[in-house]
Formats: C-alpha cells, structure tokens, sequence
C-alpha cells in the first residue's frame, strides 16, 4: 500500500496548490479525483472454489520453516484481542479474526460493524503462504449509551449479493473489508520477514547531550 | 455561488481522501435526523404516549449530533438533541427552562480493567426496551412502560463483566430525567445482564429512589432473543410502586420481529399496562398493538406503522369529541442516522 498511500498525499497537495493557483483546472481536476477515486477502488477480493471471497498470498525466499512458524505464533499473540488461535500443527496455524469496518464522516468516524474472518498460515522451508476466508459481515448499532454494538447475532457473509436498496452501502463495507484486510496481509509478511530475537537484541539508539 | 461550491466539494473530497489514510479516528462522531407524518382516526391526537404527537402534519423529530472518544482507559460520551423529540418533549422539559437543546448522554467511563469499569455523569436510563432516540427503537411511536418510566438517569454507576455473558451494575443516582439533583442523589439502582445463549440477552434491573412523582422503586426485565435468522422476539415487563401506595404501574410488552427481506423487517408490539389504584380511584388498563415495518436503505430507515390502543374507562376521544374506549393512528416516518 505505501505507494497508494503516497501518491494520494501528493495527489492531495497538488489539488490544493491547484484550487489557489489555477481556478480554471478546477473541473477538470475534479473529474480526475473521481477517477483516481475510483481507481482506487477496483481492488477486491478474489473467490475460492467455493464461491467464498478469499485473499491468498504465496511468500517466496523466506527465513527457515520454524523461525516462520514462530514468528507467525509471535505476531498473532501481538494481535490477541482481535485474531484468536483455534489450532496448530508443526507447520501452520488456524484462527479466527475479526475487524471493525468504521464509517467516515469528513474527518470523524465511527464503527460501522464487524468483519469475522478465518485466517490460516501455513510454513514450509524458505516459504509461505496465508489466506484469510469466510468473511461475515455484522451490522452495528447505536445503543442508549451511544456506543456502537453489534445489533445481531446473524452474521452474513461478505460474497452475499444484497438486495438493491442495500447495494451501495454493501459496496463500501467490502472495500473497506478489503482495505484492511490487505492492510493486514501487509503487516504480517513485514512480521514474517523480521527476525524477532534481533530486533529484540538491537540496543535502542540513544542520543547523549553530555558531549558535542 | 459555484466558487463556494466548487471549494466545498473540492474539499470534501480532499477530506475523505485524508479519512481515508486513517484507518480508525480517535473522535467518533454519529447522528441521526428523523421526521413524520402521523394521521389519527380521531382526527385529533388521541394516544397519550409520547412523540408522535402531531395528527395530520409532516412533523419534526430530532436532530441528534454525538461525539466520543477513548484516550487509553479513558473515554467520554456527549450527545445532543434539537427538535421537539429530543427538546421539548423528552425530560426535562427543555422549553420550559428557555432552552433549546436537550443533552441525550453527557458522560465520561474509566475502565479500570477489562471487566471493571465505572461511569459518572448522565445516560440513557437502564430501565426499560425503548429509548428516546428513534435510531434505537424499531417501532416509531412508544408504549406506555416507555411514557411513564424514566428516560434518563444521571449518577455513577460500576459495572463489574464476569464474563461475555455475565455482568453485574451497581449506581447512584439523582432523582430520575434532571440534570441536577432536587433531592439530592436520591436513588440506588443495579442490573444483572445474562446472556444463556447466542442471541439471548436479558437485562434484570431494579431503581429506587426518588422521581417525578415521589419516592418509589421500580423493577424491570428487559430482554430479547434472535430465535432464528430471520425472527426475533423482544419482551419488557415492569412494575412500579410508589412510596405509601401512592400508585404506580405494571404492564408488559412483547416485541415479535421477522425479518421478510434483506432491508425489510416487520414487527409487532404488543402491550398491556395498568395503573395502580391510589386511594378510592382506580387504576385503569390500556392495551395496544402497533404494527410496524423497517425498510433500510443505507443509513435510512422508511417506518410505516399502524397502532390500535384500547381502554375500556374510555380516555380516548371519537371524531366527535366524544369518550371512546378505541384510539388508532397511521404514521410514516423516516430516520435517518450517520
């Protein structure tokens, strides 16, 4: 995602220079966010052989099976309260996940609902691969207090096609399921490719101000 | 005017890009806007429950704006409401203090662990199936437990979760709906939440104390159930008994749902509720059926609803003034919340 990421903050900057400096390419920059917008979009989840929406990645020229399986077992402890541990073998790993998707208002926002998802990772010697299935959406709600809550216990899964009054709004859950969870995929293959006794051996750069 | 335009749109989309890079905000922000048209076969309102007030008018609801935010343990809640459902006809009686809002929740939670939390400051009331708000209610117009129950409570309050299924709330509390004490913190109340099984959830809740009326205690059981996908049942039952048999109320009310399409549920409200004697004056019993259907499209909700009261001491009024023991109203509504 980093260039994504980077390329819409310039995108950004580039817009305003433009609204003070150029008023007649107002419109025509306006046509192009929409369609950078939408490019922007068009990254959605593959189906497996079931029909189910699923997001599958193969790793390559990776450490050794068991610091990759350890590693693995590090970063899903790191991620206790949202992705819980059902069960593992040597080589690979099970568990289920679950993601707030938030609803963005301008600047503010709010959880929209939840993702349930089941995660799998599975390790051989210099590689790996992981993919993230069953993705069931559940609505939340306002509740007295004004928190937001699960408003149901009935869950519906994400490759579900809604009826046309909920179309849009179903739009944007999926890519925002989809968002975070690449978002997710990212910070896992960055854990998987860190050698964690390293990191954690790495003595902290210190700045003294007693010499100079 | 274009150039306004332009910039505004210019930078709102700059702005959701930004939202965007943020995968969560720190500051929530929710609301909700509502309006009505009811018609009463009286010709006049007839059904004395609150909201939904106005006969043969495209009428107001509430414009309800809520902010939150968590900073570690901390977090706090303010929420405000403008409009006749959430000024003038909530409690307190905003317009009568030259006011013109009305705080819906304005409260600050510390979670001192994952299971110990406590909360100072004034809610939502824990007594009770519905709620001022529409965006919490499924039906449209409210029942009678609602009407006479409080609304609102301001104090502090613990709760203690022993688990997902079981938790436990002890508070102290004003007198019910102000937002400063007349008799001091003047009543004790608790609820035990637990949830047997998946989709069952049942609130048991008792507050004593003071309240509009006097001094009274009220015990109430709240709860629903997700039978299947597709249906749900709710339930409250309350009873109410004022200090010195100075009166009261009990009655209980039944909430079936089905769910007939994605965006379209259809439920019932079934209610029967009796005042208590007081002295030589007798109580009188009210029963109601409402039936309603939600209809969703993203953040709005269509609420068509039909309702049929019946009180045999005949407090209703006919197209001709006269007293009627039936009283029925046809509305649609439209809610929606961001």
């Amino acid at each position: 995602m980093p260039p994504v990421y980077l390329s819409r903050r310039l995108f950004i900057i580039f817009i305003f220079y433009l609204m003070v400096f150029g008023m007649q390419y107002r419109l025509v920059l306006i046509l192009v966010l929409l369609s950078f917008k939408l490019s922007a979009q068009q990254k959605q989840f593959s189906s497996d052989d079931n029909g189910k929406f699923i997001y599958y990645e193969v790793v390559e020229k990776a450490a050794g099976k068991d610091s990759l399986f350890l590693r693995a077992n590090t970063f899903i402890d790191l991620y206790i309260k949202s992705l819980k541990k059902q069960s593992t073998t040597d080589t690979s790993i099970f568990a289920k996940g679950v993601m707030v998707i938030d609803k963005t208002i301008l600047v503010a926002s709010h959880p929209s609902g939840e993702v349930n998802y089941k995660f799998t990772f599975e390790a051989k010697d210099k590689k790996y691969r992981f993919w993230l299935t069953d993705f069931e959406y559940i609505s939340y709600g306002r509740d007295r207090y004004s928190n937001y809550v699960p408003t149901t216990t009935v869950a519906t899964p994400l490759e579900k096609t809604p009826g046309k009054l909920s179309a849009g709004e179903w739009k944007d859950i999926i890519e925002a399921a989809y968002s975070k969870t690449a978002k997710f995929a990212d910070n896992f293959k960055k854990a998987l490719a860190t050698n964690q006794t390293e990191k954690q051996n790495k003595k902290k750069e210190t700045i003294s101000t007693k010499k100079w | 005017m274009k150039k306004f335009l332009t910039a505004i749109f210019s930078i709102a989309c700059t702005t959701c890009a930004l939202a965007q890079e943020t995968p969560t905000s720190p500051l929530e922000f929710s609301g909700s806007v509502d309006t009505y048209y009811k018609y009463d076969f009286a010709k006049k309102s007839n059904i004395p429950t609150s909201f939904v007030s106005d006969h043969n008018s495209v009428s107001l609801g509430m414009i309800d704006l809520a902010l939150k935010k968590k900073t570690g343990k901390a977090s706090f809640v303010g929420e405000i409401s403008f409009g006749p459902r959430g000024q003038t006809q909530s409690i307190p009686d905003a317009a009568n203090n030259n006011s013109s809002f009305h705080i819906q929740n304005l409260y600050i939670n510390y979670d001192f662990t994952d299971k110990f939390s406590m909360t100072a400051g004034y809610m939502g009331t824990f007594i009770g199936y519905e709620v001022i708000s529409p965006v919490g209610n499924f039906n449209y117009s409210t029942s009678y437990l609602f009407t006479n129950g409080p609304f609102q409570n301001a104090g502090i309050k613990a709760t203690y979760k022993f688990s997902d299924k079981v938790s436990l709330m002890a508070g102290l509390f004003n007198d019910w709906n102000l937002y400063s004490a007349t008799r001091g913190v003047s009543s004790i109340g608790g609820q035990l939440m637990i949830s047997p099984v998946e989709g069952w959830t049942a609130y048991l809740n008792v507050l004593s104390g003071a309240d509009p009326y006097g001094y009274g205690t009220i015990e109430d059981l709240t709860t629903s159930y997700q039978i299947t996908k597709a249906f749900k049942l709710g339930l409250n039952a309350a009873n109410y008994d004022m200090a010195d048999d100075a009166g009261g109320y009990a009655g209980v009310a039944l909430y079936p749902q089905v769910a007939v399409a994605d965006a379209v549920t259809l439920g019932l409200r079934g209610e029967y509720f009796k005042t208590k004697d007081v002295g030589a004056v007798l109580g009188t019993a009210y029963t109601g059926l409402t039936l309603t259907a939600n209809i969703k499209s993203g953040g709005l909700t269509f609420i068509p609803e039909i309702r049929l009261d019946h009180n045999g001491d005949k407090p209703f009024t006919n197209k001709t003034g006269g007293a009627a023991p039936n009283a029925g109203q046809f509305s649609l509504a439209a809610v929606y919340a961001f």
